[in-house]
């Protein structure tokens, strides 16, 4: 059983009027619901941590903000002219940047978020010797600005389809758009990555090289998830190899969502939403069971 | 240097530069080992990255690219033309990165023992040699498989091969000239490292490494020549197998190019060197 001394959580509280009253005390909340309230409690903190890391993107860069923008529509742009128009790489009847930024949207609620996220202990190591906050607020805090990747996304996507829409009079949009699916898919995501980080964030706290490891795993895993290419491109008895990266069935229900005449699989959709229950939970585990004896040694 | 002390103020100029550079050049391989041991320090998987760091990327590369998604290769086998390509990109990329690095990361150094500064860069790229030396071995490796395997001799045995070590040299002369920048810039933030991390990806993409000049559409390629990487991998590639095209005008442009930027780069850090090293 590990013992902290703790301050109340009352006390922690930063627009609390009340008199702080301080309690030092064995932490008992091994408990996961008394720990997701916990959380619940500290979420001004999980606000605070993610203004921090919001800010942290571009601060120091000398273009501020409009950094942001150009690292992320620099690559998009150019990738999509290399393997568009360069390789020839199929794109399932709609332009290829269309269909490229359309993998990107969910891709890009992975990739960054698990970076980012992953080095939430870390980077706030000061921070930790010096207050008491749940640990797990961290790594979701250090997800947040991930989200803005998404957004620029996004948005360009809608751009780069009215500019279809107005120059050659096609709109290459589903039949049936069905935003909620794709929002949905989004989601799980979001949720599969703040589980891996669960993990990732605390290796990367205790070992310098997790980082390599994961740069590398994410550089790659993109290759694997149907994001430059479509599934189509797969043949069809190894497609489901390629289901089994649980990446592969959100991005494809993202695209069969948003754009026409694809297909997706909603029995690999659940397999995904299962996967990601299981990590999740075995994930807040190794989370909890691991922070204080790796809070003594960073 | 008989035995004698003098103590004096720093040499000027780019030539004195040089000439102090060979002068200590016993430091090189210091420098060097510095910055291997301090690149797997502390890793768990330590000097076991050096060979997990070009293998696997490659392989995976050519998985997707050449066999799924069938890029074409200038009727080469596509892992040897990606091999071929990577040593190139490689050489370059990963000597600006360590060259980038080399001032911030041996900052103790200045004020234990003295040493011409304009060797750090230099001698901070040796990890990025050793991988040369690896992918170098790999690729003859891979050659010696695909000759026996097509029956073939892919390799011209020609006064080509000279031309594809000078694109080689080139491609590291390029680096360092960067690095002479770079390293002066990359003294004062870190931030500088992880924006060269995000130019090299798109650099690299723009590269014909994963893909040959001449699958690029006809209106592109003259914008495509105006890399001077691009013309360097071309260059490497004619000269090794014989495919793809030569630009003899471009690549002496290239060459005199990088030679202007060297001398400029120097100039820039020998100028500089002094003020950044006193104001930490």
């Amino acid at each position: 059983m590990p013992t902290f001394i703790n301050e109340s959580p009352r006390s922690a509280h930063p627009l609390s009027e009340r008199a702080a009253e301080w309690v030092i005390a064995a932490d008992a909340r091994d408990r996961v619901g008394d720990r997701a309230a916990e959380v619940w409690q500290y979420r001004q903190i999980l606000w605070f941590f993610s203004l921090k890391a919001l800010r942290t993107l571009y601060s120091k860069t000398h273009l501020g903000v409009w950094w942001i923008f150009l690292r992320t529509l620099i690559p998009l742009l150019v990738g999509s002219f290399v393997y568009g128009s360069v390789m020839n790489i199929a794109s399932g009847g709609v332009p290829y940047l269309v269909f490229f930024l359309a993998g990107q949207v969910p891709w890009s609620c992975f990739d960054g978020p698990l970076v980012r996220g992953s080095r939430g202990l870390e980077i706030n190591r000061q921070l930790l010797v010096k207050l008491y906050v749940p640990r797990i607020i961290l790594p979701l805090g250090g997800m947040t600005p991930g989200l803005v990747e998404p957004a620029i996304v996004g948005v360009v996507l809608l751009c780069t389809l009215a500019y279809y829409r107005i120059n050659e009079g096609i709109w290459y949009v589903s039949s049936d758009p069905r935003p909620l699916v794709a929002v949905a898919a989004m989601v799980l995501v979001l949720a599969f990555t703040f589980s891996v980080t669960l993990f990732t964030s605390v290796w990367q706290a205790r070992a310098r090289d997790a980082r390599f490891v994961l740069r590398y795993v994410v550089g790659f895993w993109v290759f694997f998830t149907p994001v430059i290419y479509p599934l189509s491109q797969v043949p069809a008895e190894l497609r489901w190899l390629m289901h089994l990266n649980p990446l592969t069935a959100p991005v494809e229900t993202f695209k069969w969502a948003v754009l026409p005449g694809l297909e997706h699989s909603w029995a690999w959709l659940c397999y995904t939403a299962a996967i990601t229950v299981v990590m999740f939970l075995a994930g807040v585990r190794f989370f909890m069971r691991a922070e204080s004896e790796t809070m003594d040694k960073i | 240097m008989n035995g004698r002390w003098e103590v004096s103020p720093q040499s000027p100029g780019v030539a004195a530069t040089i000439g102090e550079v060979w002068q200590h050049r016993g430091l090189l391989r210091f420098v060097g080992d510095r910055a291997l041991r301090k690149t797997y320090r502390r890793t768990v998987l330590g000097w076991l990255w050096l060979f997990i760091n070009p293998l696997f990327p490659l392989a995976l590369r050519a998985l997707v690219f050449g066999a799924l998604l069938g890029v074409g290769s200038d009727g080469l086998p596509y892992f040897l033309f990606l091999l071929a390509g990577t040593v190139v990109w490689e050489v370059f990329s990963t000597s600006v990165m360590w060259g980038t690095r080399s001032l911030e990361m041996n900052r103790d150094l200045y004020g234990q023992v003295y040493h011409p500064r304009a060797i750090l860069p230099f001698g901070n790229m040796t990890p990025s040699m050793l991988n040369l030396a690896l992918k170098i071995g790999i690729f003859a490796l891979a050659l010696a498989y695909y000759t026996v395997r097509d029956d073939r001799v892919y390799l011209r045995g020609d006064w080509g091969l000279l031309l594809a070590v000078g694109a080689l040299l080139l491609a590291f002369l390029f680096a360092l000239a960067l690095s002479f920048f770079t390293s002066i810039w990359g003294e004062k933030t870190r931030d500088m490292r992880f924006a060269l991390g995000g130019f090299m990806g798109v650099w690299y993409l723009l590269t014909p490494v994963m893909y040959p000049l001449s699958q690029v559409p006809a209106e592109y390629q003259g914008w495509m020549l105006l890399n001077p990487l691009a013309i360097i991998v071309e260059t490497f590639k004619w000269g090794l197998f014989g495919v793809g095209a030569f630009y003899g005008d471009a690549f002496a442009g290239t060459a005199l190019g990088v030679l202007l930027l060297l001398l400029g780069g120097l100039t820039y850090f020998t100028r500089r060197e002094a003020r950044v090293v006193a104001e930490r």
